[in-house]
């Protein structure tokens, strides 16, 4: 693997690891199996790249990207707590508005962002290369974002939405607003997401429509090989973890694709993708099973 | 201090499984009282105390606790009065948080929750103490998860964790039912214990005889969901269980009851 494709892969790991964050955030702190992700990603993109282009600071245009995925987030939980549809539905229902929503915002399927300043732009230039600036601003973020979440989730409001995840009906006995809960967390995890496709869509210099494709099962990806490679409970480790399941998903992407031998294609990343998801989550299933089958022949 | 006015709940109105639990229930609860609920499976019992907690909302009636009407709050804003304790150990705590997380937990109950951290350094000493009172040695594994320990240390760790923050009410339903008899026994004893050192006003539901005359202050039998009996002070301390027995087949119209469940002690 050459300097560039290592440290591009370092790069676009450490971007997705935002959406790992939110990912873990709702399918295992809320245990909120939540699809909105695939649409929450282009639209921080999408609302990023406009802002930019309409010439607002890139850091205002990444925040108010972040609230524009927080409001998709509470529109799935609306749907969820208020209305009642079930996690997995309410949230396909946004993913699919949110697609027209990102045509709307951007007018058209996809902005370029060639000339336009990005929080990127100030540390080009200091003597380092483009290649090593790009992952090194994400990682700022990064830290920075896992630093705080790590402290949210010890704190009392953090523990208490944990245990809305674990265990609704004691968390409600002990006091807890779960549908309050419910609400902050979905709308963090989607504003993690869009925060995602803003440096997304600066990092690569285009917000597309499409590239929310296969987002979720990305994240849930980093999500499990950060919990295969990292298995902690305290809180920050497991959300290094998370970053470190990114990054390693996307090197070991990037060795697959490189390796001619193989003779693959970067289309099928989410064929790849899927498998590595679904194997995942067989394995644990089957060494259980192998688990109880040899104490029933020791028997 | 309770008071409950002619309560009604049914589940599922409407529909073709349409059931009235509880008919009318009318008790009123003096402060620091503890009352043992009896009465046979499906009488309301469990309703009863979820009406209480606020898990179910009464349809018509009015339940005022210490003088407060509670009866449209909802189960977390009724939370600052009422402190539960399930009969199911996994119900009752966060099996996949650590002990100190879910005494944490039980310790902000009632009150507002904010960013500040869950476990500092003198709540940790706090809970260590509290834990070590039970005897039961846990005061070393507070960062085991929940889900290790054993159902009778779960229904320990869960009876401390009602009175970490203050209450006035404490539920508890069939809370030993889970639990061998010895260690039954012990989470009574702590029952006890707890409910006098706090001055709780208790109720407790049981299916077994012997413990609804041994604990507390007074008896009520919950029969299709109505008050069939409500026996304390004097009549209370002169019945025995084969008499209690007597009464309950009377309620049930004097059928046949060597089969049922309440033949337990
Ligand atoms: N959520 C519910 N939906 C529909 N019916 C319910 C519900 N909860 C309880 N019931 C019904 O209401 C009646 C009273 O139930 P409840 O659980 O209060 O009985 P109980 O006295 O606690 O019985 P047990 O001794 O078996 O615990 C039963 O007929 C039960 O089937
Ligand atoms: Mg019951």
């Amino acid at each position: 693997m050459s300097e560039i494709a290592f440290f591009g892969a370092v790069e676009i790991g450490l971007v997705y690891a935002l959406v790992a964050l939110g990912v873990y955030l709702s399918f295992r702190v809320l245990d909120f199996p939540d699809l909105t992700v695939d649409g929450s990603f282009p639209l921080g993109a999408a609302v990023c790249a406009t802002l930019l282009v309409a010439g607002v600071n890139p850091w205002i245009a990444s925040l108010v990207a972040a609230l524009a995925g927080s409001l998709a987030g509470l529109v799935t939980a609306t749907l969820n707590v208020r209305f009642k549809i079930l996690h997995l539905l309410a949230s396909i229902l946004t993913m699919i508005a949110l697609f027209s929503v990102n045509l709307r915002v951007m007018g058209r399927p996809n902005v370029a962002l060639l000339m336009q300043d990005t929080v990127l732009t100030p540390f080009y230039g200091l003597g380092l290369a483009d290649h090593v600036v790009r992952p090194l601003v994400v990682l700022v973020v990064v830290v920075a974002v896992v630093l705080l979440l790590a402290r949210f989730l010890n704190s009392e409001f953090g523990l208490a939405m944990r245990a809305t995840g674990v265990n609704a009906r004691m968390a409600r006995a002990q006091g807890v607003e779960t549908d309050f809960h419910t609400y902050t967390g979905m709308a963090l995890s989607n504003g993690l997401c869009a925060l995602a496709g803003a440096l997304f869509a600066q990092t690569n210099g285009f917000a597309d429509v499409t590239t929310g494709i296969g987002t979720i099962v990305v994240g849930l990806a980093a999500v499990i090989v950060g919990e295969t490679v990292l298995p902690a409970r305290a809180m920050l480790w497991a959300l290094v973890g998370c970053v470190v399941g990114s990054i390693l998903y996307r090197l070991a992407v990037q060795v697959a694709l490189s390796a001619d031998a193989i003779g693959l294609q970067a289309s099928d990343l989410n064929l790849v993708t899927a498998v590595l998801v679904a194997v995942a989550l067989i394995l644990p299933r089957m060494r259980l099973k192998a688990a109880s089958k040899k104490r029933e022949a020791a028997r | 201090m309770i008071t409950v006015n002619g309560i009604h709940v049914t589940f599922g109105r409407g529909t073709p499984l349409e059931k009235h639990a509880l008919r009318g229930v009318d008790l009123t609860i003096p402060e620091g009282q503890f009352v043992t609920v009896i009465g046979s499976n499906g009488a309301g019992k469990s309703t009863f105390l979820g009406a209480l907690a606020g898990d179910v909302i009464a349809e018509t009636g009015s339940i005022a606790i210490d003088g407060v009407d509670v009866t449209r709050w909802a189960t977390p804003k009724r939370a600052s009065l009422v402190a539960r304790v399930f009969q199911d150990p996994m119900v009752g705590s966060c099996t996949a948080l650590t002990i100190e997380e879910n005494m944490a937990l039980a310790a902000a109950r009632g009150r507002r929750r904010g960013l500040g951290f869950a476990l500092r350094g003198d709540r940790r000493r706090h809970f260590r103490d509290r834990i070590a009172e039970l005897g039961l040695g846990l005061e070393n594994r507070l960062h085991d998860r929940m889900g290790l320990l054993s159902g009778g240390q779960r229904q320990a760790v869960s009876l401390l964790m009602a009175t970490l923050a203050g209450s006035k009410i404490l539920l508890l339903d069939e809370h030993t039912a889970a639990l061998d008899p010895g260690t039954a026994e012990f989470v009574l004893g702590l029952t006890r214990r707890i409910v006098e050192e706090n001055r709780l006003t208790t109720l407790m539901v049981t299916h077994s005889m012997r413990q609804a005359l041994d604990y507390g202050d007074r008896t009520v039998m919950l029969h299709e969901g109505r008050i069939v009996l409500d026996v304390s002070g004097e009549q209370r301390a002169g019945l025995d269980v084969p008499h209690l027995l007597a009464l309950f087949a009377k309620q049930r119209g004097g059928e046949d009851i060597t089969d049922d469940s309440l033949l337990i002690g």
